[in-house]
């Protein structure tokens, strides 16, 4: 059974070559932080981790819901109420939407406060801004689904902000609301940005962002850069 | 996998031993992981084949009091079912044929002729129902006295409960 399952890896390793994948991406060097520092260099990847969770529910909560004024919100009740651990995976999504905008906050502070967005990473924190972007934008949009009444003016609100924008205000406000009114097309609207758009626009940051963590290799605790006399990061 | 990365040189001495730290923290590790993944997929996969595992709504209608119902003719009741498809509630307005035969049994005709699904309804004088629409004859009990209808007409089960009669409509398919 070892020996069966040694020749199928090396097989797959001289095609693929998927060590040299794996030593690359998890056999790197990082940086040698301790206590609570090392603790700050893990925000990123719980960013990621809740990113998934946030698309595996979200894409069962997009298998019962239905972006309609007529039946968004009873889709969501009946999500709730009728579908087996429904309410697990809506509550997972619910919380785990702010969860995701709390801990990139977090993951850009920590990036901030050392330091790491300085050369040669600039890239990074430059592509990191629009993923800030996005994720709020996942949440805005995501909000207006369940059709209630917090959904309904919170979304009002949202879109009466962009529409005080100097000069392309009111353009704007109707672009995102999907005519003059909120209504049907504001919802269907919303749902393919939450669904189809913002997904696929974050996929591919992430994946330049990753790649960008990957070939720089991440960055020191400042302190360290100090004490060898490479400048003094925090000023 | 080795990962090329330097080990700690008290490492090898706790290797012996069976438990490295890092043996240690990859397995604390994978278990942490595992527990999440099982948990979310436990709950994710509950949720994505819970329909394979759901009772089909009965759908009983309630279609008036048994006792207002007499022996004799056969009457034509109209009644509105409402119908659950998942969230979306629809109303759909209907008839059947109920007779009434004494002693507690009742029969509920489908509406629709067996033949091509024209609306049948009662003769009075020749106590039977006659489709208009090829000259289908059917006697009080839905059996066919004459022509093109190729079954008795069908029936919707019927059960009394608390005095109110009771049907469920279902299609040729046992649908509700
Ligand atoms: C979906 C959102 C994001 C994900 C999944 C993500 C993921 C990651 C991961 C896994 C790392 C590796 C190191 C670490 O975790 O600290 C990293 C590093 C980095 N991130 Fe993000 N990030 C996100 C958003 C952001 C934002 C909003 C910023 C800043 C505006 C940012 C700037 C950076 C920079 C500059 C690094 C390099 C840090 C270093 O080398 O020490 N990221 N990111
Ligand atoms: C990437 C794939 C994602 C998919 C396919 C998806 C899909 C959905 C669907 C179908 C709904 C409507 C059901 C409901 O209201 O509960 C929803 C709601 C929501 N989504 Fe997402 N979503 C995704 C990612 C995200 C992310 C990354 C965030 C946040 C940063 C987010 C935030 C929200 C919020 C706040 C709601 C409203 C939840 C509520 O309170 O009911 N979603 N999502
Ligand atoms: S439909 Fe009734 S006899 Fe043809």
């Amino acid at each position: 059974m070892k020996r069966r399952c040694r020749a199928v890896g090396e097989w797959l390793r001289r095609r693929t070559g998927c060590d040299r994948v794996w030593e690359t991406l998890f056999a790197r060097h990082i940086p040698e932080a301790e206590g609570p520092t090392a603790w700050l260099y893990t925000l990123g990847s719980a960013t990621l981790f809740i990113f998934v969770v946030q698309a595996v529910t979200g894409a069962l909560l997009a298998m019962n819901y239905v972006p309609s004024p007529d039946h968004a919100y009873d889709s969501v009740r009946f999500i709730n109420e009728k579908v087996l651990c429904g309410s697990f995976i809506h509550g997972l999504h619910h919380f785990g939407a702010s969860f995701m905008v709390v801990l990139v906050v977090l993951h850009m502070l920590r990036v901030y406060f050392m330091g790491a967005y300085k050369y040669p990473r600039e890239g990074t924190w430059m592509v990191g801004v629009v993923l800030l972007l996005v994720v709020i934008g996942f949440g805005f949009t995501g909000y207006l689904l369940p059709w209630d009444q917090k959904a309904y003016w919170a979304t009002m609100v949202g879109t009466n902000i962009a529409g005080q924008t100097p000069f392309v205000g009111p353009l704007v406000s109707k672009i995102l609301k999907g005519g003059g009114e909120m209504g049907a097309s504001t919802l269907t609207r919303f749902y393919a940005l939450h669904v189809l758009v913002l997904p696929a626009v974050v996929l591919l940051l992430i994946g330049i962002h990753l790649f960008l963590v990957v070939w720089h290799g991440i960055s020191e605790p400042p302190e360290r850069a100090r004490r060898r006399g490479e400048g003094n990061p925090l000023g | 996998m080795t990962t090329g990365l330097g080990r700690c040189p008290c490492e090898s001495e706790a290797e012996e031993q069976g438990v490295t730290r890092r043996g240690f923290l990859a397995g604390a590790a994978a278990l942490l992981a595992g527990t999440i993944a099982s948990v979310l997929g436990a709950a994710g996969l509950s949720y994505f084949v819970s329909p394979a595992f759901e009772k089909e709504d009965e759908n009983w209608i309630d279609v008036g009091r048994a006792s207002e119902l007499r022996t004799g003719a056969p009457v034509k009741v109209d009644y509105v079912a409402r119908k659950r498809d998942a969230w979306v509630v629809t109303e759909k307005r209907s008839s059947v044929w109920l007779s009434n035969l004494g002693g507690g049994r009742f029969i509920a005709f489908d509406p629709r002729c067996t033949h091509l699904g024209c609306p049948y309804r009662w003769d009075q004088g020749k106590q039977e129902f006659l489709c208009p629409c090829h000259a289908g004859v059917f006697d009080r009990e839905g059996k066919v006295l004459s022509g093109p209808p190729p079954r008795p007409l069908d029936r919707f089960p019927v059960k009394v409960v608390s005095g109110r009669l009771l049907i469920r409509p279902v299609d040729e398919k046992g649908a509700a």
